[in-house]
C-alpha cells in the first residue's frame, strides 16, 4: 500500500516531516485526475440528476449524512487505524463542535458562517487539552480516558446550565444556516448539500495529504515500531499531538455544520451507538486504508435506510458482521473485494 | 456523623461491587492483553438469566445466582473458542480483540433488547429487611451483595496466589512463551480465565439487579465504572484493582454525599486523569514482570 514510493525513501531519511518531494513521486501520483475530476463533476452535478425535489431531497439528505459521517471516519481512521490512538472521543469531538457553534448563534446572535469556524477551533483546543494527558499514556489507557472525556461531555450536556443542557434534551431550535430564506425551502437542501460537499472534498484531500505523505509515514511508523520510529527522529508525541488536533478541527466543523443543518443536538448522540456505528464504517470498509472509511461510511449510511424494515436486527447483524470481519478479514472487506477485483481485470493495485 | 456514616457505607458497597466487575476485565488484561469491552454485555446476559429464573420461572435465589454466573460463562466461552482463539498470538490482536469486543458487546445488548424489551424491571431484593443507624438506612440485601461480592475477592485470591491452576494463570501472564515451553497449556489457561471473568461479570449483574434496577444501558455504566478502577489501580494487577475498587468507591461515595450526586462521575474521572498524569501506569504501577 505504501512504501514503494521514493516519498517514503527520502522522508525516514530526512528526520520525517519537512522533506521536499520531487513532483513525480508526490502522493498524486496515485490517482488517475481524468476519474477525479469526473467524480468532482458527478457530486456536483447530483441534485440536477437526482431527479424530482421529493427524491432529490431525499438523496441529498443521505449525501450530506455520508458527508458528515465521512469525515468523522477518514478522521478518526487517520487517528486509530494509521498511527494506533485508541481514542474514542471522535463523537464528544464532533459534539464539541456544534455545541460551541449552536449555543454560540442561540446566545450570541452571530451568523452561522461565522460560528462553524470558532466551533471547528474550539474543538481543537479542546482536543489538544484532552491530548496533553492522553497522548502520553499507552493504548488501553487512552481508551479510558477518552470513553471518559465523552461521558463527562455527556454528562455536561444534560446537567449542565441550561444553555447548554435544555433541560436535559441538549440544543433545540437552532438557527440552521439561513439557506431556506435565500432559495425557498423545497431548494434549500441544495445549498445544504454543496456547503457539506465544500467541507468534504478539502477535508478528505487534506487527510489524503497527510495519509500519503511522510508525516503519514511517521505515524504508521509509530504504530508498527514506536521505538525504531522514536530512534528515527520521530517524536510520538509531538506527532500525536498534531495528528489529533488536526482531525478535531474538521471533526469539530462537521458537528458544527450537523448542528445549523438539522437544527438541533440531543447528548444522546455521544451515547455508545453512535461510536460503534462510526466503528463498524471504518472496519467494515477497511482499516487503516484511505478509501475503507469512505466506502464503509457510505455503506453503512445507505444500508440502514433500505432497511427501514428490519432495524432491530441490523444492529445485532451488525455486531456480528463486526466480530466476524474482525476475525476472518481483518484487513475489511473494502480490500479484499479490491484485491479480487484488481486480480480480475489483471493490473496491480493502484488505489 | 450520620453523613461520614453514610458515606463510608457507600463506599464500602460501591466498592465490593466495583471490585467484581474489575477483577475480570484485569484478569482478561494481565493475560490475554485484550480490553474486553464485551464486559458490560456479559454482566447484563447475568442480570438477565438471573431476572428470568427467579421473577418467571420462580427459582430459588442462590441456585438462580450460581446459573447466572454459569450462563455467563457459557457465553464468554462461546466468544473465547470461535472468535478469539482464532485470532490469538498473531499480529493485529489488540485491534482484532478490541473489535471483537465490541462486535459481541453490540450483538448481546441488541439480542437482550429484542427478547426482554426496553422496559425497566423491578428485582426483589435478595433479602428484605433493614436496620438503622442514626437516620443512615441500611439494607440486609446490601450487606449480602456486600459480603458475597467479598467473599468471591478474597477466594479469587487465594485461588491465583495458592492453586495449581491460579499459578499457572501467573506463569502465563508473566511470559506466556516461557509458560508454554514450561508445558502449561497456555490455551486452556486463557480459556479459564475468560470463563472465570465472563462468570464473575455475570455474577456482579445478577447481585447488582437486586440493588439496582434491570434494565439494558446498566451494562456499560457498570463496565466505564470498573474500567476506570482497572486502570486506577495498574492494569493487571489483582491487588491494585481490589485497592482501587474501594478507593474509587469511597470517592464516588463521599463526593455523593457531601457534594450532591451529579459530581460523582465528573469527580471521578477528574481525579483519575490527574492520577494519571503524575501515575501514568496506576496506583500499583506493577512492572511487566509481575502482573497478577
Amino acid at each position: 500500500m505504501i512504501g514503494e514510493h521514493a516519498s517514503a525513501k527520502q522522508s525516514v531519511g530526512e528526520s520525517i516531516g519537512l522533506a521536499r518531494l520531487r513532483w513525480e513521486a508526490g502522493p498524486w501520483s496515485r490517482l488517475s485526475v481524468p476519474a477525479v475530476v469526473v467524480a468532482i463533476i458527478l457530486l456536483v452535478a447530483l441534485p440536477w440528476l437526482a431527479g424530482l425535489s421529493p427524491i432529490r431531497n431525499f438523496v441529498l439528505h443521505l449525501m450530506i449524512l455520508f458527508f458528515l459521517w465521512g469525515i468523522v471516519t477518514q478522521g478518526w481512521n487517520l487517528i486509530m487505524g494509521v498511527s494506533g490512538i485508541f481514542s474514542f472521543a471522535q463523537v464528544a469531538l464532533f459534539a464539541v463542535g456544534a455545541w460551541t457553534s449552536g449555543v454560540m448563534v442561540q446566545q450570541l446572535g452571530w451568523s452561522p458562517f461565522i460560528t462553524m469556524w470558532v466551533g471547528g477551533v474550539a474543538t481543537t483546543v479542546v482536543a489538544l487539552i484532552l491530548g496533553l494527558p492522553t497522548l502520553r499514556l499507552r493504548g488501553s489507557y487512552v481508551v479510558l480516558l477518552t470513553l471518559g472525556f465523552q461521558e463527562l461531555f455527556r454528562n455536561f450536556t444534560t446537567q449542565g446550565p441550561n444553555f447548554v443542557a435544555g433541560g436535559g434534551y441538549g440544543l433545540r431550535d437552532v438557527p440552521k444556516y439561513p439557506f431556506a430564506a435565500w432559495v425557498g425551502g423545497e431548494d434549500a437542501q441544495v445549498l445544504f448539500y454543496f456547503l457539506a460537499l465544500a467541507l468534504f472534498l478539502p477535508a478528505t484531500f487534506a487527510i489524503w495529504r497527510i495519509f500519503f505523505s511522510p508525516v503519514g509515514m511517521a505515524f504508521r511508523a509509530l504504530r508498527d515500531s514506536e521505538v525504531y520510529a522514536i530512534s528515527r527522529g520521530v517524536s510520538p508525541f509531538r506527532y500525536k499531538l498534531f495528528l489529533f488536533g488536526f482531525v478535531a478541527f474538521f471533526t469539530g466543523l462537521a458537528g458544527a455544520f450537523y448542528v445549523h443543518w438539522y437544527g438541533a443536538i440531543s447528548p444522546a448522540i455521544m451515547l455508545f451507538g453512535t461510536t460503534i456505528n462510526l466503528l463498524a464504517m471504518i472496519v467494515i470498509g477497511g482499516w487503516a486504508s484511505f478509501w475503507g472509511p469512505i466506502a464503509g461510511c457510505a455503506v453503512l449510511t445507505v444500508l440502514p435506510e433500505l432497511m427501514r424494515a428490519v432495524d432491530q436486527y441490523r444492529i445485532l447483524l451488525l455486531g456480528l458482521v463486526l466480530a466476524l470481519i474482525a476475525v476472518f478479514a481483518p484487513e475489511g472487506l473494502f480490500p479484499l473485494i479490491l484485491r479480487h477485483v484488481n486480480r480480475l481485470l489483471g493490473r496491480k493495485g493502484r488505489l | 456523623m450520620e453523613k461520614l456514616v453514610q458515606a463510608l457505607y457507600g463506599g464500602i458497597v460501591y466498592g465490593s461491587i466495583f471490585g467484581m466487575m474489575a477483577l475480570g476485565l484485569t484478569l482478561i488484561w494481565g493475560s490475554l492483553r485484550m480490553l474486553n469491552l464485551a464486559h458490560g454485555s456479559l454482566y447484563l446476559v447475568g442480570t438477565y438469566i438471573f431476572w428470568t429464573l427467579v421473577t418467571v420461572a420462580g427459582v430459588p435465589m442462590v441456585p438462580a445466582l450460581l446459573v447466572a454466573a454459569i450462563g455467563a460463562a457459557v457465553v464468554g466461552f462461546v466468544m473465547q473458542t470461535t472468535l478469539l482463539n482464532r485470532i490469538l498470538g498473531k499480529p493485529g490482536w489488540d485491534v482484532g480483540s478490541l473489535i471483537v469486543g465490541v462486535g459481541v458487546a453490540m450483538a448481546l445488548d441488541q439480542g437482550i433488547l429484542l427478547i426482554f424489551g426496553p422496559r425497566v424491571k423491578s428485582m426483589p431484593p435478595l433479602v428484605p429487611g433493614l436496620f438503622k443507624i442514626g437516620r443512615v438506612v441500611i439494607n440486609y440485601n446490601y450487606l449480602v451483595v456486600v459480603a458475597v461480592a467479598v467473599v468471591c475477592l478474597v477466594l479469587m485470591s487465594i485461588f491465583l496466589s495458592k492453586s495449581r491452576r491460579g499459578l499457572a494463570i501467573q506463569a502465563v501472564s508473566q511470559q506466556p512463551d516461557a509458560a508454554q515451553l514450561m508445558g502449561i497449556p497456555t490455551r486452556t489457561v486463557f480459556l479459564i480465565v475468560m470463563c472465570i471473568s465472563a462468570g464473575l461479570a455475570g455474577l456482579a449483574g445478577a447481585l447488582l439487579s437486586t440493588v439496582y434496577q434491570v434494565q439494558r444501558d446498566s451494562g456499560s455504566s457498570a463496565m466505564l465504572m470498573a474500567l476506570v478502577v482497572t486502570i486506577f489501580g495498574g492494569l493487571g494487577s489483582v491487588k491494585g484493582t481490589i485497592w482501587a475498587a474501594y478507593i474509587i468507591g469511597l470517592l464516588q461515595s463521599f463526593l455523593m454525599v457531601y457534594l450532591g450526586a451529579g459530581t460523582a462521575l465528573p469527580g471521578v474521572f477528574l481525579f483519575m486523569m490527574l492520577m494519571l498524569v503524575f501515575r501514568p501506569s496506576g496506583l500499583f504501577g506493577v512492572g511487566e514482570a509481575q502482573r497478577l
